[in-house]
C-alpha cells in the first residue's frame, strides 16, 4: 500500500471501498453532508467478472463473480463514484460521498485527518494481523537433496 | 450531471412495455410513465426511450451531440455512439427539420431485416385533427394523425421506401410526454 502522507484520489477510493462500513460510517458522521447532494445513480447491486492470472503468469481467464455495490453521487461541482465489494449498500453510498467531498479543497484537510487516516491504520492493522495469522501456519519444507 | 429513472428497473420496464404498445398500435399516442431528467437538446420522453432501450451492446448516433448530453448518455447507459448515421441501431434526430435524409439510416439486409435503425424524433406536436392517415397492422381501419415539425419531404422518402419490406426504418415520435410509434409497416394513406 501507498504510504505517502497524501493519498492520491484511486488510492483514497481503494481504501474506502476496502474499509469496514462501520468505521467509515462511524468517520463520517462528524461531517455533515453536503445540503446540494443529487443521487446520479443510487446504489445498486450487480456482479462483476473477475478476470486475472493465477499465480501472476499465464493467459488471464475467467476467475468468478464477485457481488458489486456501485453507486455515484453529485456534490456541488464534485462527482463522487463508489464500487464496493459486497451488497452493502449504505457502504457504496458512504464511499460515494466520501469520495465527492475529498474532492473539495476546502473538505479535504479535515477529512484527511478524520476519516481517511484512521481507515487506513485500520487497513494496515488488519492487513498486519491476517499476515501474522498465514505466517503462523507456514510450514517448512525440507527436503533431502538426493546424492549425485 | 442530472440524475436518471430514479428506480431503474421498475422505471424502464413501465417505459418498455408502453413503447412495445406504441408500435404494436401505430399512430396512436401514447403517454410515457416516467419522465427523467434531461440535459438539453434531449427532450424528457425521448431520454427515458434511450435509458429503456439501450446499453453497453447498442450503438447510438446523436443528431445535435453536445458534451453534456453526451456525457450524461454515456455515463447513464454506457451506450456507443457512432459517427455515422448508417452504423447505428438507433438514431436520435433532436432536430427533425435539418436531419439526414432517411436512407442514410440502416435499413437491414433481406437475411437479417432487424438490423435497421430505429429512429427517435422530437417533434414538436401531435393533432388528431389532421389529414394525414395512416393504415397497416395493428389499425383497425385507418387513424388519424397529424405530426407537427417535420421535414417538408419526410412523408415522399419513408414512402419511397415502402416497396422494399421487410427492410426499413421504424420511428418513435415523441413531444411532451407522449410517444408515437410508427413501424415500417404502417403506411400513409393517398388524399
Amino acid at each position: 500500500m501507498d504510504t505517502s502522507p497524501h493519498l492520491a484520489r484511486p488510492q483514497w477510493m481503494s481504501l474506502l471501498a476496502q474499509s469496514d462500513p462501520a468505521d467509515l460510517a462511524a468517520a463520517m458522521d462528524a461531517f455533515a453532508p453536503p445540503a446540494d447532494l443529487t443521487w446520479l445513480r443510487p446504489a445498486q447491486t450487480g456482479l462483476y467478472m473477475l478476470r486475472g492470472r493465477i499465480g501472476g503468469t499465464g493467459p488471464q481467464f475467467n476467475f468468478g463473480e464477485i457481488t458489486v455495490t456501485r453507486c455515484s453521487v453529485q456534490a456541488g461541482d464534485h462527482i463522487g463514484h463508489a464500487w464496493v465489494r459486497g451488497s452493502n449498500t449504505r457502504h457504496a453510498e458512504l464511499a460515494a460521498l466520501a469520495d465527492a467531498m475529498l474532492q473539495d479543497d476546502q473538505q479535504q484537510v479535515p477529512l484527511r485527518l478524520h476519516v481517511i487516516e484512521p481507515l487506513r491504520r485500520a487497513l494496515d492493522r488488519r492487513r498486519d494481523e491476517a499476515s501474522r495469522r498465514a505466517a503462523a501456519s507456514k510450514v517448512e519444507f525440507f527436503t533431502v537433496v538426493r546424492g549425485e | 450531471m442530472l440524475a436518471a429513472f430514479a428506480h431503474p428497473v421498475f422505471d424502464s420496464q413501465r417505459s418498455f412495455r408502453e413503447l412495445l404498445q406504441a408500435m404494436a398500435r401505430p399512430a396512436m399516442p401514447r403517454a410515457l410513465p416516467v419522465l427523467p431528467p434531461a440535459p438539453a437538446p434531449i427532450a424528457p420522453a425521448a431520454m427515458a426511450i434511450l435509458l429503456t432501450l439501450c446499453d453497453a451492446t447498442t450503438t447510438v448516433w446523436l443528431q445535435q451531440p453536445e458534451g453534456e448530453a453526451v456525457r450524461h448518455l454515456q455515463f447513464h447507459t454506457g451506450l456507443k455512439r457512432v459517427d455515422k448515421p448508417q452504423d447505428a441501431d438507433f438514431a436520435l434526430i433532436t432536430d427533425p427539420v435539418s436531419m439526414p435524409p432517411l436512407d442514410a439510416f440502416a435499413r437491414g439486409d433481406l437475411r437479417y431485416p432487424d438490423r435497421s435503425a430505429s429512429l427517435i424524433m422530437q417533434v414538436s406536436a401531435f393533432r388528431a385533427d389532421g389529414q394525414t392517415r395512416f393504415a397497416g397492422p395493428g389499425i383497425r381501419t385507418s387513424e388519424t394523425l397529424a405530426i407537427d415539425g417535420l421535414p417538408g419531404d419526410f412523408w415522399q422518402q419513408r414512402t419511397a421506401q415502402a416497396p422494399q419490406l421487410p427492410l426499413g426504418i421504424d420511428v418513435y415520435f415523441v413531444a411532451g410526454q407522449q410517444v408515437v410509434g410508427l413501424p415500417r409497416t404502417t403506411r400513409l394513406l393517398e388524399g
